[in-house]
């Protein structure tokens, strides 16, 4: 799906000399093709206006005297000109597309690239819709800008030039009247491009939210049904589509007033020159050809004026794109590897939290103090309120974030001075919501370790009970689960992420809910195997079902950023403190009935 | 059909018909004069331009010779202005009228998919692709709105300048005429064939693309596992790779490009040279005068230029009726009848039932227009006139008795019986057998068995998202499929494990199923009784907090319990709950159970319990496996027997005994 289902900013960008620098820098390495296409377009603009003049010429020299010598001789210049014509043209048209495709596709890379670099945190802040459509659209319109705009500018302009030098020689005194005319009809062309851009802007822009509604009324259907809403949603979007309706009308019968509009004023100024030039001819100041030659460059003047306009256009929305993509490329990473950042050999999996304190923003304090030291191999259970700060000490680990103040050290050393790829490639992390690729679920597996084997995925997947469900499958190992996983249920996406995370064989195991939506028996089959995986390993648990946090070596609730009980599963029902009335909540209704039956 | 002042209504599924050009036309209807009207401009903008040409022939034969100066002059040149008023005028008319022709074919359209898809039933959602579905309503209808107002008016345009300019030059010399009609159907056929070509090259192009941009959202909603993984150059390496085919396929589109533009100049031009060679020398040797000559070569550039473009035209306006296909696609599925005044069942009869299968799976997806036309006249009278069927006596009973239920809907009490129901998804195997039990108005039950035990089906039956293919529910003593869909559904409430909220502010998400204005004081009323009022008020723009993307991201629980709100402000008879299997933190758990024990207060209500504290309040336990009953009975006499009940309460009985240890 291409669709951009964010709504189009608006951009009312000055021309920026900046980024149309930096735009065109983009193009540097491929100068040579730059300055090939345009010699070969300015070729083609002077050759466009020469064609007229010819024709200007065999009237005057060969028709009217009567010469057909001279009529041949223009003849054969006209055919090798023609050719020459052909061969520019398939040679710009050539080089420019290719250029352009080449640009896009350098352009992206660079982007994607510099994706991967960038930080958790700006992935929270940006929607994925907006880099989606930076990387797919806006590349393209930057592309455009430095091939077909450039064409359109330069030929647009040669030809003018090239016509009017000729207008001039024909005739200087109705060429001056034209050269008047001419940058009238620049300028009303300008206006109404401009007119009509805003208009188009804002279809794009409702357009979009059209697409919106469609979307959330057709994922929601059950619900639109359930509460029987159809009317109500027919009202609303009557409303939106009526604007669009009426968006659209007038952006399409300003285009429509386009053309006769530059068309008239020429034609006023070949009434000019028809009186003009008539009143010449018989007194002999003009020739028959020279009045042909006006009335066709006249006719013809449209198309540079148009192009003109339309690259000016343009080059407006390019230059906004440009911005936004020079933004994306231009955020630096939050996290990085600091210069002399190593990859030890081995990471036992000791893990300290020193007086840390960390921030989303300036002011709300998330963890403060936090101070913990793990052990190898120590399964730790997080246990707590939703935003007590669970996910937080999380994401530290994996260095998704790093801490505001304080340090968190990996076996004695300060983790800021091991580089990322250390630290993030011995976790193994399974989350609530689990993310599959596109793919089948061989692939998706082997995710975790890319050079295991056939038979390491499918012990993987054995280990965690996946199998099970694998083996149903039409196509076993070979079964694609769609573009995010969505062939298959959630339960079966935790397992099969279970099991990528078991193949990767982490030193570090990190577990958000991993198993929250896989059922009560399939459940305790798991735990059995996990048990005897995570032996050696230290892990992090957060989990709500009592059975997998038991078995923690130690448990830590979590509450507003503090450690608040700390202890084995057994200490902590002793201490009789927060952990306890947490869960004997739960089981209340449990132990009730449990009394009555005894 | 929605109304609108912007265009007279019309059923769209009547426009239907297996010949594509007879759809298109009726598709018009209401809009047809203006459409020809804007046609009829662009033949006039046409003439005006033939008769420049012919103008300046004049100029240059009959005044050009005069010795003297005269008036002429002045006359002819307010002439071209003239001309040029003229045709600027009907240019720009004819591009105005064919633009409210197009634009109001495509909001009538748009309105009609609107409402049609939310009619259409669950099966065909089940079926159909999201994305897909949207693609047809917004770019194919698009595109489709293209071939109105550019790609048809712009082949008329075409064929009239070509037609009109070929007449003119055919009065001036039949010789040079005949030699441009010579190069006509080579730059047709040059034409047609490039831009086929490019098609096919620009298609395989945009599925690259599609392919690219799943790459990228699958890269950057991943980006946890892809960083936690450090898969980062396996990621760079993936996209390259399917960037790079991107590259490469934009090569090859470029590449036909450029074959057919200097062709297509080459030809352009050769025929000018041709034309003025052969014309030239005509004009010496006295067979042509000088005016005819220089009109010639100006008409003649209007001949030529349009071809150009009509290959182009020819292939959009292709993919516009390919578009169109698509769309018809979804206009000819059937919808749900939820109209009170067409109280007519959906499927109580028969015969219809007969009908539905016949048209069966496959119809929904694209097939010939014959089949097409065949299903409608099958599916047609069954709606309108019973009387062609022997069972209209059937009917009549039936459309009595769904009359008296319409009235006596409001104060349903919410019984409900079971009888043998059996149901099976179209075409596939059967997910519900023999199902037989009945619930007393305002009784609980919960239903209980693993995944795919069909659980969900058998409360979707009951809003009828469903209908069950034997057997018979009775609501109140009624067959459940004689009540009108739309009063039914009225009367049920579903709060769903992943409940689905909408991209607008809390307070409309809470309103969504209330079509009367609602005080702010009962939608704090209901969201408080849900236990979610608190954390409503904790948001910066409280009510008026927008949900989604733009706005905050709720948790599971919290958009669980903004569902039991917008169902408690429904107030339904009878409540279906999915209790969510995702555990949410003891806390929230409690504050569901909390707000659900308000909510079920006074309700038939359906639950699909995880938990035994949930189940064991229930007055009636269906256990369910393969889709059959297997254990049935309250909590007490369940545990008495021996089976699967016994088994999953132990289990979790034990799990929770070892953690109090």
């Amino acid at each position: 799906m291409d669709n951009n289902f964010f709504e189009e900013e608006e951009f009312v960008t000055q021309f920026n000399g900046q980024v149309i620098g930096r735009i065109l820098q983009q193009a540097r390495p491929y100068w040579k093709h730059v300055t090939v296409f345009l010699l070969l377009i300015s070729t083609v603009a002077i050759f466009d206006a020469f064609f007229t003049y010819l024709g200007k010429l065999i009237i005057d020299e060969a028709i009217v005297p009567r010469d057909k010598v001279r009529l041949m001789q223009l003849i054969t210049l006209y055919g090798s000109m023609l050719l020459i014509q052909a061969g520019s043209v398939f040679g710009f048209v050539f080089l420019a597309g290719s250029l352009g495709q080449r640009l896009e596709y350098d352009l992206r890379r660079k982007m994607f690239n510099h994706l991967q670099s960038l930080s958790l945190s700006y992935f929270d802040r940006t929607p994925i819709g907006w880099i989606m459509s930076r990387v797919t659209s806006d590349s393209a319109r930057i592309a455009e800008l430095v091939t077909w705009g450039l064409i359109n500018i330069v030929w647009a302009i040669l030809n003018l030039t090239t016509a009017m030098t000729f207008m001039f020689i024909i005739n200087w005194r109705l060429a001056s009247i034209i050269m008047v005319v001419l940058p009238v009809l620049v300028t009303i062309a300008i206006y109404f491009k401009k007119k009509i851009l805003v208009q188009f802007r804002l279809v794009r822009k409702l357009n979009s939210k059209l697409t919106g509604v469609f979307n959330e009324n057709i994922t929601g259907v059950r619900v639109v049904k359930a509460l029987t809403r159809e009317e109500q949603n027919l009202k609303e979007f009557d409303h939106l589509a009526t604007n669009l309706y009426q968006a659209g009308y007038r952006a399409a019968w300003l285009s429509a007033l386009f053309l006769p509009m530059v068309q008239l004023v020429g034609a006023m100024a070949l009434g000019t020159v028809i009186w003009y030039a008539g009143g010449q001819i018989q007194v002999g100041g003009m020739t028959v050809g020279g009045l042909q030659a006006f009335v066709s460059y006249l006719t013809i003047m449209l198309f540079p004026i148009q192009d003109l306009a339309r690259a000016y256009a343009d080059m407006q929305s390019s230059v906004a794109s440009a911005e936004r993509v020079f933004s994306l490329i231009d955020a630096q990473p939050e996290i990085f590897d600091r210069p002399e950042a190593i990859d030890p050999d081995t990471i036992h999996g000791e893990i300290e939290f020193n007086h840390v304190d960390f921030y989303y923003d300036k002011e709300t304090p998330v963890l403060t103090d936090f101070n913990l030291k793990i052990k190898s191999g120590e399964m730790i259970a997080l246990v707590g309120p939703t935003g007590g700060g669970k996910s937080t000490i999380v994401n530290l680990i994996c260095r998704f974030q790093e801490p505001r103040h304080g340090v968190i050290r990996f076996d004695n050393v300060d983790y800021t001075n091991l580089t990322l790829h250390a630290i993030q490639s011995r976790i193994g992390m399974v989350l609530q919501t689990p993310h599959l690729f596109s793919g089948t679920i061989r692939e998706n597996i082997r995710y975790g370790r890319l050079e295991a084997t056939n038979e390491e995925v499918e012990a993987a997947a054995k280990l965690v009970h996946a199998d099970e469900f694998i083996s149903q499958m039409e196509k076993g190992y070979d079964e694609p689960v769609g573009e995010n996983g969505s062939l298959i249920s959630t339960g079966q996406k935790q397992l099969l992420s279970l099991a990528r995370a078991v193949l990767a064989n982490p030193r570090i195991m990190i577990m958000d809910e991993a198993t929250s939506s896989v059922d009560t028996l399939t459940e305790s089959l798991i735990q059995q195997g996990l048990e005897a995986t995570l032996l050696g390993r230290t892990s992090f648990v957060v989990a709500h079902r009592l059975s997998t946090i038991k078995k923690a070596h130690r448990i830590l609730v979590i509450e507003d950023g503090r450690i608040v009980e700390m202890g084995s599963h057994a200490q902590l029902i002793r201490a009789k403190g927060f952990y306890y009335s947490l869960y004997t909540k739960q089981f209340s209704h449990d132990l009730e009935l449990k009394m009555k039956q005894i | 059909m929605p109304e609108s002042k912007f265009y007279p209504s019309l059923d769209l599924q009547e426009t239907l018909h297996p010949n594509r050009v007879v759809s298109l036309w009726r598709l018009m209807r209401g809009f047809r004069l203006l459409y020809i009207a804007a046609i009829v401009g662009v033949g006039m903008a046409a003439v005006s331009k033939t008769l420049t040409y012919l103008l300046l022939r004049y100029l240059v034969d009959q005044v050009l010779g005069r010795q003297q100066f005269d008036f002429s002059f002045y006359l002819i040149g307010l002439a071209f202005i003239g001309l040029a008023a003229f045709e600027g005028s009907f240019t720009f008319l004819s591009g105005r009228w064919a633009a409210r022709a197009a634009e109001g074919i495509t909001l009538r359209l748009r309105n009609y998919l609107f409402d049609h898809l939310q009619r259409l039933p669950v099966s065909y959602h089940d079926r159909s692709q999201t994305g897909e579905l949207i693609q047809r309503c917004t770019s194919d209808v698009d595109a489709l709105r293209r071939f109105f107002s550019e790609q048809a008016l712009g082949v008329g345009r075409i064929f009239l300048l070509i037609g009109i300019n070929l007449l003119a030059l055919f009065s001036l010399n039949v010789k040079l005429a005949l030699l441009i009609m010579a190069f006509m159907p080579l730059a047709i056929a040059l034409s047609l064939f490039f831009f086929k070509k490019i098609e096919v090259a620009y298609q395989s192009h945009q599925e690259q693309e599609g392919v690219l941009s799943t790459t990228l959202q699958e890269n950057l909603s991943g980006v946890r596992v892809v960083k936690a993984f450090a898969r980062q150059q396996f990621e760079m390496d993936k996209f390259e790779k399917e960037s790079w085919e991107q590259y490469r396929r934009g090569r090859r589109l470029v590449l036909m490009h450029s074959f057919y533009w200097p062709m297509n100049e080459f030809l352009c031009l050769f025929q000018m040279l041709l034309i003025t060679c052969v014309g030239s020398l005509m004009v010496i040797d006295g067979t042509l005068t000088l005016g005819t000559y220089m009109a010639f070569i100006g008409l003649s550039i209007w001949i030529i230029f349009p071809m150009q473009g009509i290959g182009r035209l020819i292939v959009q306006m292709s993919t516009g009726i390919v578009s169109y296909q698509r769309v018809a696609d979804i206009i000819k599925a059937e919808q749900e009848t939820l109209e009170s005044n067409q109280s007519l069942p959906d499927t109580p009869l028969v015969v219809e039932r007969e009908q539905k299968e016949l048209r069966g799976f496959k119809n929904m997806s694209g097939q010939n227009g014959d089949e097409l036309y065949r299903n409608r006249t099958i599916s047609k009278p069954i709606r309108l006139s019973s009387d062609l069927y022997p069972t209209k006596l059937r009917y009549e009973t039936e459309l009595r008795n769904a009359r008296t239920n319409q009235q006596n809907l409001t104060n349903i009490r919410g019984e409900l019986r079971f009888e043998q129901v059996s149901f099976e998804y179209e075409g596939a195997e059967a997910v519900l057998h023999d199902i037989s039990f009945s619930v007393k108005p305002g009784e609980m039950v919960a239903l209980l068995g693993p995944t795919g035990s069909g659980k969900s089906s058998l409360v979707n039956l009951l809003p009828r998202f469903y209908d069950y293919t034997s057997g018979q529910i009775w609501l109140d003593g009624q067959p459940l499929n004689s009540y009108p869909l739309r009063q039914l559904r009225q009367q049920i409430g579903i709060v769903e494990q992943e409940p689905f909220l909408f991209s607008r502010t809390i307070r409309e998400n809470i309103g969504y199923g209330v079509d009367h204005a609602v005080s702010d004081i009962e939608i704090e009323g209901v969201a408080k009784a849900a236990a979610i009022h608190e954390v409503i008020l904790s948001f910066p723009n409280g009510y008026a907090t927008l949900i989604g993307e733009k706005g905050v991201t709720l948790s599971g629980g919290q958009k669980q319990r903004l569902a039991i709100a917008r169902t408690l402000l429904k107030s339904p008879k009878i409540l279906i709950f999915d209790d969510a299997v995702s555990a949410v933190d003891t806390e929230t758990e409690r504050l569901i159970q909390l707000a659900l024990e308000k909510l079920r207060r006074g309700r038939t209500t359906f639950i699909i319990a995880h938990r035994i504290q949930t189940i064991r309040q229930a007055d009636k336990i269906l256990v369910l496996d393969k889709g059959r009953i297997v254990q049935q009975g309250n909590h007490v006499e369940l545990i008495e027997q021996e089976g699967i009940y016994r088994q999953i309460y132990h289990l979790q009985a034990q799990i929770e005994e070892e953690s109090r240890e």
